[in-house]
């Protein structure tokens, strides 16, 4: 994101937005930590501008300090519009496919960070009987994370018998699923959260689990795992035994797919 | 959208937190839009919370208390619940409604279970949450992980919550004006506003 320091007036409204907390004001005008910055572009959608010129909101400023007064103003407002978008060059443009959900992804032609995993199971058939698939969320909640250190985790993990969902924007930017290497360019750009989406044997679960919890404390970042399967007959979740019986426990509240899609031919 | 799978909370407050959406992107049908819609007026006769709206093939937020005003004529994908029995009904009528369009919750898989048992289906596929593995000492208290977990992008800072539950103990704000405007970096419509009030009100007592 860009400040524009002529018009910014150090009101520090903007500053709480930035998911990264990339903004920290120096000498009355808002400053961005460009490493730190994954483009998401929350700060500028939540600070609309209020449509003041600077000169103006400086003086007032000045006044009010002046007489000891306090103006609560609204928190989510620009006053003078200084926050800006800017146009973004590869590999930085990366930040913004992977960390503002308004943009869409050129790879899956969807907004967001992963494809579609069980959410359209019952039309793709994509996760069957005796397979289970996992979304490893690299850099969530809050944190954020550099493709560095995704990349240290897709090597880990194609170091056993997985298969990156080819749909996935992550595995587009790898030089080969086989190794699981990014590609070296995009190594010091960070952005929200990106996810590593895999399908694997069921039997395998605790063995994959386990490999991403010891990958995961080598990183400077956390993340989030999903599991998911397809139920059985009577709906039952076939991997909720193998993961208890593994040591990691389950969340009690997921996400169900309720199976009303309709297969489209071609796609199962 | 993905991550309203790693929602946090008790059992107690996750009872009251249901987010039912639409996958479209894949079902190659022509009617699909007129489909659309009929999923939007179905959600929005259940009374949700919250919903975001499809905007040049991306999710868009819309103000949680103009939801009716500002859904119409839209076409919606999310929509939250706070109550199982609306989530039930608006499950039976999408049943009804045979759209043939992939419809996914996440919430309490028991409840989710119970409400799909009611309209006489059987849940097809389920994703849970193992929590959170590596550097969990970046993390904020769990109050406030929980407020950003319910932004299904995590666009909801740590610092902003931070500074609103400020603003509510120092009574600049109520816990209800909080929740609204923690609700707004949530593009994909999915922030639960009651719960973010919950979450506000309980900070208070801590002090
Ligand atoms: S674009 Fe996002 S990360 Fe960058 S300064 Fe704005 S809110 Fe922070
Ligand atoms: S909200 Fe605008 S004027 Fe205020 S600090 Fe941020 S950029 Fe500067």
């Amino acid at each position: 994101m860009e400040i524009d320091a002529a018009k910014c007036v150090g009101c520090g409204n903007c500053v709480p937005f930035c998911t990264m907390g990339a903004i920290r004001v120096e000498n009355d005008v808002a400053v961005v930590n460009e490493d730190e910055c994954v483009e998401c572009s929350t700060c500028y959608r939540c600070c609309g501008p209020e449509g003041l010129r600077a000169t103006f909101v400086r003086g007032l400023r000045r006044l009010f300090r002046a007489l000891h007064l306090r103006y609560d103003a609204p928190l989510d407002v620009c006053p003078t519009g200084a926050l800006v978008p800017p146009e973004l060059k590869w590999p930085r443009s990366l930040r913004r496919a992977f960390s503002d959900p308004t943009v869409t992804h050129d790879s899956t032609g969807m907004a967001g960070r992963g494809t579609e995993e069980i959410k359209t199971n019952d039309i793709t058939g994509r996760i069957g009987p005796g397979e289970a698939g996992i979304v490893i969320d690299l850099g969530r909640p809050g944190t954020g994370v550099f493709f560095r250190d995704i990349d240290t985790m897709t090597r880990a993990l194609a170091q056993l018998d997985v298969f990156f969902e080819p749909q996935n924007p992550l595995t587009h930017l790898m030089n080969d699923p086989q190794n699981g290497s990014l590609r070296k360019d995009i190594a010091n750009e960070k952005v929200l959260s990106a996810i590593i989406e895999l399908k694997i044997k069921l039997a395998d679960l605790p063995e994959v689990l386990h490999l991403v919890e010891k990958t995961a404390t080598a990183l400077d970042t956390v993340i989030s795992v999903g599991v998911s399967t397809k139920c059985d007959p009577e709906g039952g979740i076939p991997h909720e035994s193998i993961c208890s019986g593994a040591g990691y426990p389950l969340s009690l509240n997921g996400k169900t797919n309720l199976g009303l899609g309709r297969p489209v031919e071609g796609m199962s | 959208m993905t991550n309203t799978l790693h929602r946090r909370g008790t059992p107690q407050t996750l009872r009251q937190d249901f987010v039912l959406f639409a996958t479209p992107s894949r079902s190659l049908s022509p009617d699909l839009p007129d489909k659309m819609k009929r999923f939007t007026e179905i959600c929005l006769r259940h009374n949700p919370l919250n919903m975001a709206k499809i905007e040049n093939m991306a999710m868009r937020r819309v103000d949680p208390r103009r939801l009716k005003e500002e859904m119409q004529d839209q076409i919606g994908i999310t929509a939250v619940f706070d109550n199982p029995d609306s989530l039930a009904s608006a499950i039976a009528e999408l049943k009804e409604a045979d759209l043939g369009i992939p419809i996914n919750v996440s919430g309490l898989l028991e409840q989710v279970k119970e409400c799909c048992g009611k309209a006489g289906i059987t849940r097809h596929s389920v994703e849970q949450s193992l929590g959170i593995f590596g550097k969990k000492e970046k993390l904020p208290p769990p109050e406030i992980v929980e407020i950003n977990t319910l932004c299904g992008h995590g666009m909801v800072s740590f610092n902003l919550i931070k500074k609103v539950a400020d603003e509510v103990k120092l009574g600049r704000m109520t816990p209800e004006q909080g929740a609204y405007l923690l609700a707004k970096p949530c593009e994909c419509g999915a922030f639960n506003p009651v719960r973010a009030r919950q979450v506000l009100e309980a900070l208070r007592m801590k002090g």
